[in-house]
């Protein structure tokens, strides 16, 4: 599963330019779906059958989109002005490679040279609006060959194992989530189940809604990569989550109440089995569970995650061991889920 | 030589000043081919030297400095993160960024932690963090994190070379690693050209924080002139009108001022017009902010000059240079050399 997800982490897919990790995708599952779809949004669901048949239908949903820009204006000496799709802290973009548009043509952001600002400039954090991408353009027409205004920008952070079984890289929110999706399709399930791999969560949970349009889950499992807050001078109650805790569990956050009994049997289960797993302590944020459990006449969701440090930036890093414990609890949830019924 | 593949290579190398063995090495071993014998001294400096077999030949030291700007381990942390200061980088491009500590076991990555956006409070986004409130996670524990990294180990930018558009190349420590490429595309233009002057190759370090190790080799080596390769700065999207700042593209630029002597600058340009080589002119009053600087009050002084390099984004993990800009710039110091007799 670690060479499915640096695979799909070398993809890009900013919010409306998702088609080359669904490319990908496709290529890895195609061989075990029982049916693919790709829908308006650019969503594929892929139906695996089980060895049994559901009552009535499970979506497990990871979204293939990654926090991106799109250029909004090129300047008359050939930069790229860029607009964020998705939350980025302006602060972490400088000093950054990039990469711009269709042919991924390789970029910077940058600021001018330390030596000609001020000790007071320096202590104010440029805004996007300063910022741009230099391509080594000479000017706008020169620029416009390689991009143009709509065309994404992303980021170029190449994939480096290191410390402790750890994992840098962009995007691993949410492809981890994508290649967990990708592994189970492999491996086979013991219930028929949808696997939804959707656009557009980082602007609003956009494809989860269509998905769950079409498929109307009774039970929803959504997988994620979830801010882990585990570094120093963060106060253990504000760390939300944890590195080596294991499956991050949600109860709830802005966009969703996770389904109480469902959590509360699966993670007794969890135990059972052994696998690791640990409580999302905090209310923040928010996963296409929030479309999906509305969905139709409204679905039991499950809320999964790894805790992933630095979401959102170029530099994503993942513990490589709660990767594994966010699989098993995610077979774990796809066979028990309706078991009470 | 392959310019953008030398450059890559040096630049890949490690050598934060005071630390520069490793990046020595791999200048060493680039320098052998075109002089007559190469050193490397117990400061890292690395020495080549060309003799013009003329007795009583003067000597004329060409230097760039090996060394790259970097970070310095302050404190090993309790869950495996570190605290670090600075030398010369701007604090608002380290966020997220990814950095190699140098251990003593070897480089290690590690990578700038960000503040979580739960935790921050509407407005924070517009202020840069200070580095001394930033942390390195290692991804490791406090123990692993002990055994391997000390208070006092060096970090540098991470990344390696690679291409932007128009003949840009795009990464860390082209500051000044790019410079002793020049150098070395002036010796392979060069050839076996007869000369009036002995050459002195410098590959010097400790220049950011200081010119210390060109100092000490200036005393050692006793040039009668010198020239000080470095880059400036070029212009880019955000400068100001007033900025002090030359075009990329544009050729070397010659510095006139105290610290590079107008006699001096003046035949680098009256060359430069013969041979037309696109170049850039820079008035510098005092200090150059080059090894010139050190070089030229060693012992009884020696007759110094500077000529730069165009360089974008000074100081950042993506420093941009123009390939012909070094083409130019080697150009310029081949030609100087061929007609130097060693008077000016």
């Amino acid at each position: 599963m670690k060479e499915l997800l640096k695979e799909l982490c070398a993809c890009n897919g900013v919010p409306g330019y998702e088609d080359e990790v669904r490319h990908c995708i496709e290529k890895h599952v195609a061989p075990y779906a029982d049916e693919m779809i790709t829908d308006a949004m650019g969503n594929l669901l892929v139906f695996k059958k089980g060895e049994k048949p559901r009552k009535e239908p499970m979506m497990v949903c990871a979204h293939m989109d990654e926090v991106g820009f799109l250029i909004r204006r090129v300047t008359e000496d050939g930069m790229f002005k860029i607009v964020a799709a998705g939350g980025i802290d302006p602060r972490i973009l400088v000093g950054r490679r990039m990469e711009v548009g269709p042919q991924k043509v390789p970029g910077v952001i940058s600021l001018k040279a330390i030596h000609l600002t001020t000790a007071e400039e320096r202590k104010q954090a440029p805004g996007l609006d300063t910022l741009y991408i230099d391509i080594g353009a000479q000017n706008r027409k020169e620029a416009e060959r390689y991009a143009r205004v709509g065309d994404y920008a992303t980021f170029d952070s190449r994939w480096v194992e290191f410390g402790d079984d750890r994992i840098k890289s962009k995007a691993i929110d949410d492809r981890i989530g994508c290649a967990v999706m990708i592994q189970l399709i492999q491996e086979g399930v013991p219930y028929d189940t949808w696997f939804a791999f959707v656009v557009g969560e980082e602007i609003g949970s956009r494809g989860a809604k269509a998905a769950a349009g079409r498929i109307h889950p009774r039970w929803g499992l959504v997988i994620e990569g979830t801010t882990a807050a585990d570094i120093p001078g963060v106060a253990e109650h504000e760390r939300s989550c944890f590195q080596g805790g294991g499956a991050v569990v949600s109860l709830a956050d802005r966009g969703s109440v996770y389904n109480r009994d469902l959590v509360r049997r699966l993670t007794k289960r969890a135990g059972e089995e052994g696998i690791r797993w640990q409580y999302r302590a905090s209310m923040n944020g928010s996963t296409d569970a929030s479309a999906i459990h509305l969905a139709g006449a409204g679905a039991q969701a499950f809320g999964l995650a790894a805790p992933v440090r630095y979401i959102h930036s170029a530099s994503n890093v993942l513990y490589w061991p709660d990767a594994e414990e966010v699989l098993k609890m995610a077979r774990l949830v796809i066979k028990e889920a309706e078991c009470d019924d | 030589m392959e310019l953008m593949e030398t450059i890559a290579r040096l630049t890949a190398a490690n050598g934060v000043s005071g630390d520069e063995f490793s990046v020595s090495a791999v200048a060493a071993q680039l320098l052998e081919p075109y002089v007559d014998r190469v050193e490397t001294d117990h400061l890292g400096n690395v020495i080549g030297y060309r003799s013009c077999g003329k007795p009583g030949a003067k000597k004329l030291m060409l230097d760039a400095h090996l060394d790259q700007i970097g970070f310095v381990i302050t404190e090993v942390m309790e869950e495996g993160f570190c605290r670090f200061i600075g030398m010369g980088v701007d604090q608002r491009m380290l966020l997220g960024s990814e950095l190699t500590v140098l251990t003593r076991s070897g480089p290690i990555t590690a990578v700038v932690s960000c503040i979580p956006p739960h935790l921050q409070n509407p407005g924070d986004n517009k202020k840069s963090v200070p580095i001394e409130e930033m942390v390195l996670d290692l991804g490791m524990s406090g123990e692993q994190a002990r055994q391997l990294v000390r208070v006092g180990d060096y970090a540098a930018f991470s990344g390696e070379t690679f291409a932007l558009q128009n003949d840009l190349i795009c990464g860390r420590s082209m500051d000044d690693r790019a410079c002793f490429v020049c150098i070395l595309y002036a010796l392979e233009q060069l050839g076996s050209a007869p000369l009036d002057v002995d050459l002195i190759i410098l590959g010097s370090t400790k220049e950011e924080v200081g010119g210390h190790g060109a100092k000490a080799r200036t005393y050692v080596d006793r040039p009668d002139y010198a020239i000080a390769i470095d880059v400036c700065h070029a212009k880019t999207g955000d400068s100001k009108p007033d900025d002090r700042v030359s075009d990329l593209g544009g050729g070397p630029v010659v510095a006139f001022g105290s610290n590079s002597i107008p006699l001096f600058a003046r035949r680098l340009v009256e060359v430069a017009r013969a041979k037309e080589i696109p170049h850039q002119l820079e008035a510098v009053p005092a200090h150059s902010g080059t090894n010139a600087w050190a070089i030229q009050t060693v012992e009884s002084g020696v007759c110094t000059a500077v000529v730069s390099l165009p360089l974008k984004y000074m100081h950042s993990p993506v420093e941009v240079i123009k390939l012909s800009d070094v083409r130019q710039v080697g150009r310029l110091l081949c030609e100087f050399v061929k007609q130097f007799d060693g008077n000016l």
